[in-house]
């Protein structure tokens, strides 16, 4: 679709024409992100150096009425990403500068498009460390962090983006610079900032981030126990919790999640297992200490099969490689799967997991769990073979199980967010009241509807004329449109 | 729903979610939500209003889930009490700021944005507030967030009422998540000026020793170290050493009163003539701002939190306008607490970059702007 000559002139005067693509072989490659399924082309995609350049291409947005949708890395599993058929997208792959590491307020200054793990390298010499710690850290650029107020497996204890962003520089959708919070936790005025993490590209585009930087603990100690049963694993949390320790991290996987990881890194599971727990402990070394052996004790008391302890940072990397490749493992042992990422009270694990059993039972599909079982925040990937023409099952499936997680008291998305993958769940969550509240608050930062449209919040246009609980579009019940 | 008439200004105590929203809907004019009024006079000067919303009979737990760590209360609920009742299942709400004692609900904590020497590590309550109940000026009730730490949903409405001061929306009900409470809390007083404080506390920084809590105040740098019995007791001996000479560890009460004294120079009422400020800068710049309020603005009773950046200061009324001019000169932020009667000083420095921003949310929210106006005067 063409957003006209004279708007890529507009583009092209501000960015260089170099900057602006528009042959469709090269646009194709930003046609969807993590989320493969949902494929949009767009007019244009804008490659700007500068914040300075991200304004004025927005400005042309503004005065052109072009929606625009920002992109990273596109490692987004939600959608959030997906471009407007009519609109631009404006990548900031460009701004990748690490603007300033203090070592002494312990902070640091970056553009957009600096990977999360180059935020950690550039600490690194200091003895800091960035601390949310997404599985695709090495490529998530820390803009799409703050876009989904990114998670990771450490953020049982240290939290989200949100709790180690300081402040923002942000292009409003008309294209003014705003800053939002400040150089300390302390604000003026309400949270604008937390407001602005998490809100998935919809009300501007954050072009100077400040986080935190945390001391490297002085002592990390990790586990590996495999237990007979995923009620077990799941009591050893739970224990965990009830002695008062707050681990850094607690991740668990199920057998087939375990096959999918050995099968493509080896990284030492034991298969066949029902469920294996990943527990790291870090901190001041006597408080590691203390726990760790508290923790042996807990994994021991519910019949711990195997207990593997991380004798040294290749052994404890080696743990993390398994559990950080469950994701693309997958691929190993099924040609396709969808992630869900719902989330549900912790003392719902048990209940959940047997429930998504039952459910990729009737489906005749197989479900792979791979999940933070300190927060509850599920990652089931259901497993499908396209060419055998099981999609729509499985993605039924898939939403089933985040709507699912919402009943027993959860929520559809714990770290990737709803994108264009969810919205049309949120009526499942949310009150149409709720939504419309939210709705107000988006106009507030974009009234135009420009930035990033179609995300997040459920549009008559994605989900079907009448508000209420999603249901499938008519048009497509009918066979005249499908998603794709 | 009870109301007094008695004063020309109604008061509303409503009770329950729908006369919380009934109390906005079925009304107009000004309105003033008023929780224990712990910070009745700080931020701006409200304007008279036409109607008080207490909160105080919105109050209790409605929902304590000890093994998920998470409770969900009525937003009038003192945190004090909610603590008490935490504290029986080893848990707490890890938000301690001065007035906690003075009874402060946790939606006035919220609404204020407070913090205490624990946001070092814990943060503000922006960082414990998982989900949320907010009533808006036409009696609108919305919900924000969830039961679940992790949660990413929706646009998180709770952070728009975090700093709010009584404007953008009645805060209504508050779910948080709680931290277990420590098994062994130890205090360390390393007395010295401010200055020298300041380099102490750079080097327990750069070590492993992971303090909670590192404030600076009436010629002494406290530092709380909390964790399991035995680790503590070793982590305070290395933190001794580290601090060399005159770092002594205060016993259970020695702590629990030098910890008393500080939130007295942050909380207590000012004398006469004298206000509170509560200011916010980069930590290494703050004992060189806090020097200079000293020094040029006759400051006093000064706290300085030396990793999170954030101190208080009282000061001659007639010099907060002033020192809010300097803090602003450095990238600092300011904000008045207590206000004396009748005084006219202003509540904040010069306006955020994104007051434009702000504007448009209230003007979205509450169009006609009853909620709590003249707290941000002059920008708002």
């Amino acid at each position: 679709m063409s957003i006209g000559a004279a708007a890529a002139r507009d583009f092209e005067r501000v960015l260089g024409p170099e900057n602006v693509i528009s042959d469709p072989p090269r646009l194709r490659s930003y046609e969807c992100d993590g989320l493969t399924g949902y494929r949009v082309v767009p007019a244009l995609v804008l490659l700007p150096r500068t914040a300075e350049q991200v304004a004025a291409s927005v400005r042309v947005c503004a005065a052109r009425g072009i929606p625009f949708v920002a992109r990273g890395a596109g490692t987004g599993l939600s959608g959030g990403a997906l471009p407007v058929a009519d609109g631009v997208v404006i990548s900031l792959q460009r701004l990748r500068r690490v603007l300033e590491v203090d070592p002494v307020d312990r902070r640091a200054v970056l553009e957009p498009g600096v990977t999360n793990l180059d935020i950690t390298r550039a600490a690194a010499p200091y003895g800091l460390y960035y601390a949310p710690d997404p599985s695709s850290q090495q490529v998530c650029t820390i803009g799409g962090n703050v876009a989904e107020n990114s998670g990771g497996a450490h953020c049982l204890k240290y939290g989200f983006t949100t709790n180690h962003v300081l402040a923002l520089e942000v292009v409003l959708a008309d294209g003014s610079v705003v800053t939002l919070g400040g150089d300390t936790g302390e604000q003026l005025g309400p949270d604008l900032r937390g407001v602005f993490v998490g809100s998935e590209g919809t009300v501007g585009i954050a072009t100077k981030i400040t986080v935190r930087l945390l001391r490297t603990p002085e002592t990390v100690r990790t586990l590996l126990a495999d237990f007979g049963s995923i009620e077990a694993a799941g009591e050893v949390v739970s224990d965990i919790v009830a002695a008062g320790i707050v681990p850094a991290a607690v991740e668990m996987m199920d057998t087939l999640a375990i096959e999918a990881a050995e099968e493509a890194v080896h990284a030492g599971y034991t298969r066949g297992v029902p469920a294996a727990l990943v527990v790291e402990l870090d901190g001041p070394a006597e408080e590691c200490d203390e726990q760790f052996e508290r923790v042996r004790a807990i994994c021991d008391k519910h019949g711990c099969t195997r207990l593997h302890v991380a004798g040294d940072t290749e052994e404890r990397a080696a743990i993390w490689r398994g559990r950080k490749s469950a994701f693309a493992a997958v691929g190993r042992i099924s040609p396709d799967y969808f992630v869900q990422d719902g989330v549900v009270p912790r003392t719902r694990l048990a209940e959940v997991l047997g429930r998504i059993a039952a459910m990729g039972s009737d489906a005749g599909l197989r479900v792979a769990n791979v999940f933070h079982a300190g927060d509850g925040n599920l990652h089931p990937l259901v497993l499908y073979d396209a060419a055998a023409g099981e999609t729509e099952r499985a993605e039924t499936l898939s939403g089933q199980i985040a709507e699912l997680c919402v009943e027993l008291g959860g929520s559809l998305s714990g770290e990737h967010g709803i994108g264009t993958d969810k919205a049309c769940s949120m009526p499942k969550m949310f009150s149409e009241v709720d939504l419309a509240v939210m709705g107000r608050v988006r106009s507030a930062f974009d009234p135009a509807g420009l930035c990033n449209p179609g995300k997040l919040l459920p549009t008559p246009r994605l989900c079907g004329e009448r508000p209420g609980p999603f249901r499938v579009h008519p048009l497509e019940e009918a066979g005249v449109i499908e998603r794709l | 729903m009870t109301s007094h008439t008695d004063t020309p200004t109604t008061t509303l105590r409503p009770a329950d979610l729908a006369e919380a929203a009934a109390a906005l809907a079925d009304t107009t004019g000004r309105v003033l939500i008023r929780g224990a009024g712990t910070a009745a006079d700080w931020a701006g000067q409200p304007e008279p209003p036409d109607l008080v919303l207490a909160t105080a009979a919105l109050s209790g737990v409605r929902a304590h889930n000890p093994a998920d760590m998470t409770v969900e209360v009525w937003a009038g609920t003192p945190l004090r009490e909610l603590n008490r009742v935490l504290a029986e299942h080893g848990q707490r709400v890890a938000l301690d700021p001065a007035r906690v004692a003075l009874g402060a609900t946790v939606g006035g904590l919220v609404a204020t944005a407070d913090s205490g020497p624990g946001a070092l590590v814990f943060g503000s309550a922006r960082d414990l507030v998982i989900g949320a109940t907010v009533v808006l000026a036409d009696g609108t009730v919305a919900r924000t967030g969830g039961h679940v730490i992790k949660n990413v949903a929706g646009y998180d409405l709770a952070k728009l009422v975090h700093g709010c001061y009584g404007t953008l929306a009645l805060l209504a009900q508050v779910v948080l998540r709680l931290h277990p409470l420590p098994e062994a809390s130890v205090t360390v007083r390393l007395t010295g000026p401010l200055t020298d404080a300041a380099e102490a506390a750079g080097r327990v920084l750069a070590s492993p020793l992971e303090p909670v809590a590192l404030e600076w105040s009436d010629g002494g740098l406290l530092l709380r170290l909390d964790g399991g019995a035995a680790a503590v007791d070793a982590r305070t001996r290395r933190l001794a050493n580290l601090l060399g000479l005159g770092a002594v560890r205060l016993s259970a009460a020695e702590a629990d009163d030098a910890w008393d004294e500080h939130a007295a120079l942050v909380g207590d009422r000012p004398a006469t003539g004298t206000a509170v400020l509560r200011v916010g800068a980069r930590p290494s710049r703050l004992p060189g701002l806090l020097g200079e309020l000293t020094a040029e603005l006759g400051a006093s009773r000064v706290t300085a939190g030396l990793a999170t950046g954030v101190g208080t200061v009282t000061l001659p009324v007639d010099a907060v306008a002033r020192a809010h001019q300097l803090i602003h000169r450095v990238g600092g932020t300011s904000v008045l607490r207590a206000r004396p009667a009748g005084a006219t000083a202003p509540g904040w420095g010069p306006a955020p970059s994104a007051i434009a921003v702000l504007r448009a949310v209230r003007d979205e929210l509450d169009p006609s702007g009853r909620l709590g106006a003249g707290r941000f005067a002059p920008w708002l």
